[in-house]
């Protein structure tokens, strides 16, 4: 079922981050808000959102196993688990709550017209430049750091049947999901045109995490594709400096050969357009169009000039961190916890184990950084 | 909006800004403006262009015991919080 072709993949994805970005602006689907929001207002409702997305994707991934429309179980790019996804995902929460938005989040966002999410953007670029250059101290760390080889899934390491996982956490899961639906947690009420449900949104983002794991051979991730433009843009002006850093030069690290369709995948961080250059660039421009049609449709596109510049260093130093973070961890959010997780992937939980204290320190550096120094202009 | 209605709104312009500062800010204002916002005598106004602050400060607010009410101005929203009459 992979497609071969990489025009074709590219359109794949393209259409893929278009339906992803327009219904993340619709419903508002801010994993790093999800996070944040819990910890500043107790607001649980938009992280039972994404468990029910979670949930979903893993009984859609199982049917798709178990029906044989998945080519790579696990999917390629899945690591085993280290330390340093813990120190990844422990960075990654801060940068994402400092950024205002995840590695998706700050694309729906900034297709919008938000001037902080594209400063954050730049910072996301940035940082992924600066993890090159410490990428073999890291490597080395990540190699020193890592256990249970052998074993990417829980699964795997138990040597049971990822079946009986998905009956026993989709059956607690259901119990919960109904529980919620029973007193009426599932509805958001709201006085905008436009609105999705993000219950509506969490379904339709798992089909579409589906449909990319059948046709490309993955669930969704574009973060590698930051280290891409960090590359090119290094390229253009330092092309000798970019010769030497190793981690630009990795060609490999998507390197696959499709059993049915004999296309070759392969691809990595450098400035080089390959497979991974086919399936992210058209995801991530899908996603920032997207949304961007979706504000224009509802006449809500704008940019404001009129920032409080201190949010706008914080959204630019939060995109850094967040490069930096998820190539050190490595892979996104998004890959990890609508990818990973669904399939009980250890590296994945062990990100996420590092993403909640993220998430607690950024939101308690965001709200100090807000509310001590700026507000909006107020007249009494 | 004649002058003696200008003064009885508090203006709160967060266009442009990020995540959660909408919230946030709206949040500190609800609290520091209580007395004069539950009596009536004031209203608070948020101008914003961040969809989520459309759904997540009405439904602060309103559990706070204010009455909300979201209006489309050109390409942002105003939020308008008052006490419940």
């Amino acid at each position: 079922m992979v497609i071969g072709s990489s025009l074709l993949i590219s359109i794949v994805c393209l259409i893929l981050g278009l339906a992803a970005g327009f219904i993340m602006h619709r419903s508002d689907y801010c994993v790093a808000g999800m996070f944040r929001d819990a910890f500043l207002f107790k607001s649980s409702y938009m992280l039972r959102v994404l468990f029910l997305q979670v949930v979903v994707t893993m009984f859609l991934f199982e049917g798709a196993r178990l029906s044989g429309l998945l080519a790579f179980y696990p999917f390629p790019m899945l690591g085993f688990p280290s330390l340093a996804n813990l120190i990844g995902g422990f960075l990654f929460g801060i940068g994402m709550v400092m950024a205002g938005g995840c590695v998706v989040g700050t694309l729906y966002k900034m297709g919008a017209g938000s001037l902080a999410s594209g400063l954050a953007f730049v910072g996301l670029v940035v940082g992924s430049g600066i993890y090159a250059e410490f990428h073999p101290w890291w490597a080395s760390f990540i190699k020193a750091t890592t256990f249970l080889k052998g074993s990417r899934t829980l699964p795997q390491l138990t040597n049971t049947s990822p079946t009986i996982y998905v009956a026993v956490i989709g059956a607690i899961s259901i119990f919960f999901i109904m529980k919620w639906h029973n007193e009426n947690m599932w509805q958001r009420a709201s006085q905008v045109r436009g609105y999705l449900q993000p219950w509506k949104a969490a379904i339709s983002l798992a089909v579409i995490g589906l449909v990319s794991y059948i046709m490309v051979g993955m669930p969704l991730g574009i973060t590698t594709a930051y280290s891409k433009m960090a590359a090119m843009i290094e390229n253009f002006f330092i092309p000798d400096h970019v010769k030497q850093v190793a981690y630009f030069q990795v060609t490999k690290a998507l390197d696959i050969v499709h059993p049915t369709s004999g296309a070759l995948m392969q691809g990595g961080p450098g400035a080089h357009f390959d497979t991974i250059w086919a399936i992210q660039f058209p995801l991530i421009s899908g996603i920032v169009l997207g949304s961007m049609v979706s504000a224009i449709l509802l006449r809500e596109f704008a940019v404001h000039f009129k920032v409080p510049p201190v949010q706008l260093i914080t959204a630019f130093t939060g995109g850094v961190i967040l490069g930096m973070a998820s190539r050190m961890a490595p892979a996104c959010n998004v890959w990890h916890i609508m990818g990973g997780l669904p399939l009980f992937a250890m590296h994945s939980l062990i990100f996420i184990v590092g993403l909640v204290p993220g998430a607690y320190v950024g939101s308690r550096i965001v709200s100090r950084i807000i509310l001590g120094k700026s507000s909006g202009s107020e007249e009494y | 909006m004649d002058t003696s209605d200008k003064q009885k709104i508090i203006t709160l312009d967060m266009r442009g800004q990020v995540c959660p500062a909408c919230l946030l800010v709206a949040m500190d204002a609800l609290n520091k403006q209580k007395t004069v916002l539950k009596s009536g005598a004031k209203k608070l106004s948020i101008l914003t262009d961040n969809r989520e602050a459309t759904t997540t400060i009405p439904s602060t607010a309103n559990n706070m015991g204010y009455e909300v009410s979201v209006n489309k101005i050109d390409t942002y929203y105003e939020i308008l919080v008052e006490g419940r009459l």
